[in-house]
């Protein structure tokens, strides 16, 4: 095993044999031999030092022995007196021994203490990768990584119903399901599965477990208590910083949630609101039809009438714009664009406005030649329906409201300015998103019943063309919604083809030579 | 002797209404409120002596896709087809349209806009078998396909090919939608039915040459999103 290697270089030892023999042939002659025999006892322990315990007692062995035959009388012979020279090697080699032993528990408890430190270092930098990843999960490989490291086998990683790294067979799939769900440790050391070849530790957090790490083949190696508690310990940092990131995203839900009810409740309120006025108005005017008409003349009859018509007509715009803003509200919105021209829509709009009795104030100004939009014609058409019936609405009935189109920089302007009493510069810009803000809805929007509503569908068809929506003030009262489109290059349009006669195929013959 | 109108909508009260206004009109209504019900009163209507001449078909039945009836409709004759849609079934009105309805209404709708789509539709009824319609005139515009004329207060207007194709497409079915699609297939063919800015451009050019203010058209109509129309020609 690795903690038995020899952590000194051997060559010491060896240089104490050396001068050990220098002291030897110095002092031979000079001091007796018995007495001699304790620096072979000195030398012997000092080498083991460096020594590995083996080498130590074949050195120790092979010196005695060369003692015996240089020094020890008959000299250059092998006799031995056996009562004092035994008792001389045996005290040699239990020295050996003793001093081998205690060094080496001495070295193994200094790699153990090492081996612990480097792990803990490695166990505090891998909780602090996690700590710091807003998802744990891209840290997965890592983990793969350091587990392999640590038990030096293939690491498999299974997070609930699939694998999310490494390799596993259909046994071994199970078995990583099995330690996910009982969220135990399975395999050799764990009490479970003992016979197992491989080991399988459940990724741990506080009360659950959030997944499960394959050791593939670490059983049979019958691995340390030590070892598998590290292991265990990586697992578990990668299931509790798991269970963190899903509790906290969970908490990021429910709150988005809540905020989500609070806008839509401002906006089921403010669109129940903005129904009750044309309600009301048709209500009166019907049952004053219908509870009164006996008494009425044909004139006034006639105006209760058309009060109904009006209303439900801007019951109608409300129902379109509130099914648009919940359309436009929704993920993932398709918009239908084409090749769409801005006259057209103008013009569509117009001959809609001039039905209704204040659509006379409606001035058109389109800039000649103007370019192809690529926008949703529904959607830019009900964008200005709302803008126009807007500042009909907070404007003098005797004042003109201005509809300009124009390029500009990086676009096609559709404007839409009033006479009206303007807006406050405070509320220029928050006029736009009143459903943003949840509960506290503006005075404004209550006072100007109905504008709520359709300013938000505004807004939210300029934003899917990813074009702006502003509101200025004018210089001289009044104000002006200014819608910016994008431009795109637009295709170049083409004759039709002579050869297609479709349209002729109904004449007369003697007409398709013309 | 007054038309039959079959006319199928699910609600009741819409149903009653529309009922109401067209026999003040002088229609006679049958009345259907489900697909079964309408295919039942198609079939039932000439064995009780007279067949329908229009068809008032909402999109949003019980019990099945409007175009599934269109269908079975267009196989057995050329009556017309007026649909009736709510403004979500944009898509499906288009795909209707295309599949040979003759025009739409959007509810909620007035009387008038009814009366009117009923009044050309019942013009152009049965126009597959009769002479087709060859002149045209309204407001001062004449228009004689036959001659390829086109007069505005009598003074004569020169036309492009193109131009006068496409007026001549939208004459043809004076006072009823015509889709983008059908323009584009019958004026520049069938390969061109994405290319509506051919459209938006030569319908430019006609609006300048025939309306008196362009941007604010009274001759050729755009429908949104659908396609154009142009105008009722004035009572011969």
């Amino acid at each position: 095993m690795s903690i038995a290697k020899p952590i000194w270089p051997w060559w010491p030892g060896v240089a104490v044999w050396a001068l050990c023999w220098a002291a030897l042939a110095t002092l031979d002659g000079t001091v007796d031999v018995a007495n001699l025999t304790l620096l072979l006892v000195l030398a012997s322990a000092l080498a083991s030092l460096w020594l590995p315990a083996w080498a130590a007692l074949l050195a120790g062995v092979a010196n005695v022995a060369a003692f015996n035959w240089t020094f020890v009388p008959p000299r250059h012979s092998w006799s031995v007196d056996l009562h004092q020279h035994v008792l001389l090697l045996l005290t040699l080699l239990g020295v050996n021994a003793l001093v081998s032993a205690l060094l080496l528990s001495q070295r193994r408890s200094a790699a153990r203490a090492g081996q612990a430190a480097a792990r803990e270092a490695a166990l505090r930098s891998w909780g602090d990768l996690l700590r710091d990843a807003t998802d744990p999960l891209v840290h997965l490989g890592r983990l793969q990584d350091l587990l392999s490291q640590v038990a030096a086998v293939p690491v498999a990683l299974w997070l609930p119903e699939q694998l999310h790294a490494g390799t596993a067979d259909a046994d071994q799939l199970a078995g990583l399901a099995l330690c996910m769900r009982e969220g135990r440790a399975l395999g050799h050391g764990s009490g479970w599965h003992e016979e197992q070849p491989d080991i399988y530790l459940p990724l741990r957090g506080r009360g659950a477990t959030a997944g499960a790490a394959l050791l593939a083949g670490l059983g049979s190696r019958r691995p340390e208590a030590d070892l598998r508690a590290h292991l265990q310990a990586l697992c578990d940092q990668m299931g509790q910083a798991l269970q963190r990131a899903a509790l906290s995203l969970a908490e990021q839900q429910s709150r988005e949630a809540a905020r989500e009810q609070g806008v839509r409740n401002a906006l089921l309120a403010a669109i129940a609101h903005d129904y009750r006025t044309p309600l009301a108005t048709i209500m009166g005017a019907a049952s004053s039809l219908h509870d009164q008409a006996d008494r009425m003349d044909l004139a006034q009859r006639q105006r209760l009438a058309a009060g109904i018509v009006d209303e439900a007509g801007r019951l109608a715009r409300l129902t379109d714009n509130s099914l648009q803003l919940a359309r436009l509200g929704a993920p993932g919105v398709a918009l239908r664009c084409d090749w769409e021209s801005a006259e057209e829509i103008v013009g569509a709009l117009l001959a809609r406005v001039r039905r209704r009795e204040q659509g006379r104030r409606v001035h058109v100004r389109l800039e000649p030649d103007l370019p192809l939009l690529w926008c949703d014609a529904l959607l830019v058409s009900q964008l200005l329906d709302n803008l126009v019936d807007n500042a009909l609405k907070y404007s003098p009935p005797d004042s003109a409201v201005e509809l300009l189109v124009r390029r500009v920089a990086g676009g096609v302007l559709l404007a839409v300015r009033d006479r009206g009493t303007g807006v406050a510069p405070a509320w220029r810009d928050r006029i736009f998103h009143v459903f943003q803000r949840g509960q506290d809805m503006p005075d404004l929007a209550t006072a100007n019943a109905g504008s709520g509503v359709g300013l938000a569908v505004c807004r939210a068809i300029v934003q899917a063309h990813g074009g702006t929506l502003s509101l200025r003030g004018r210089t001289r009262g009044g104000s002006s919604f200014e819608c910016t489109l994008p431009l795109r290059e637009a295709p170049e349009a083409v004759e039709a083809p002579e050869t297609l006669e479709a349209l002729e195929a109904p004449e007369p013959p003697q007409d398709s030579s013309h | 002797m007054s038309a039959r109108i079959l006319l199928v909508e699910d609600d009741r009260e819409l149903r009653a209404t529309l009922r109401a206004a067209l026999e003040v009109e002088g229609y006679a209504v049958l009345p259907a409120a489900s697909l079964a019900d309408a295919r039942a009163q198609w079939q039932h209507a000439p064995v009780q002596g007279r067949a329908v001449d229009l068809v008032l078909l909402d999109l949003g039945l019980p019990d099945g896709d409007g175009q599934d009836f269109l269908a079975q409709l267009r196989k057995q004759a050329g009556v017309p087809v007026v649909v009736i849609s709510a403004r979500e079934a944009e898509g499906q009105k288009i795909r209707l349209l295309d599949a040979g309805a003759d025009d739409y209404l959007v509810k909620p709708f007035g009387v008038g806009e009814l009366l009117a789509r009923v009044r050309v539709a019942l013009r152009h009824r049965g126009q597959a078998a009769a002479p087709a319609i060859t002149h045209y005139s309204q407001g001062g515009l004449d228009v004689d396909l036959a001659a390829h004329r086109v007069r505005l207060h009598g003074q004569d207007l020169r036309l492009t090919p193109t131009e006068f194709k496409l007026l001549a497409r939208l004459v043809r079915q004076a006072g009823q939608v015509v889709t983008h699609r059908q323009l584009l297939t019958d004026v520049w063919g069938a390969d061109c039915t994405e290319q509506t800015h051919y459209l938006r451009l030569y319908m430019g050019q006609l609006r300048a040459k025939l309306e008196a203010v362009p941007a604010e058209p009274t001759r050729l109509l755009t429908e949104p999103g659908v396609g154009y129309r142009i105008v009722e020609p004035d009572e011969a």
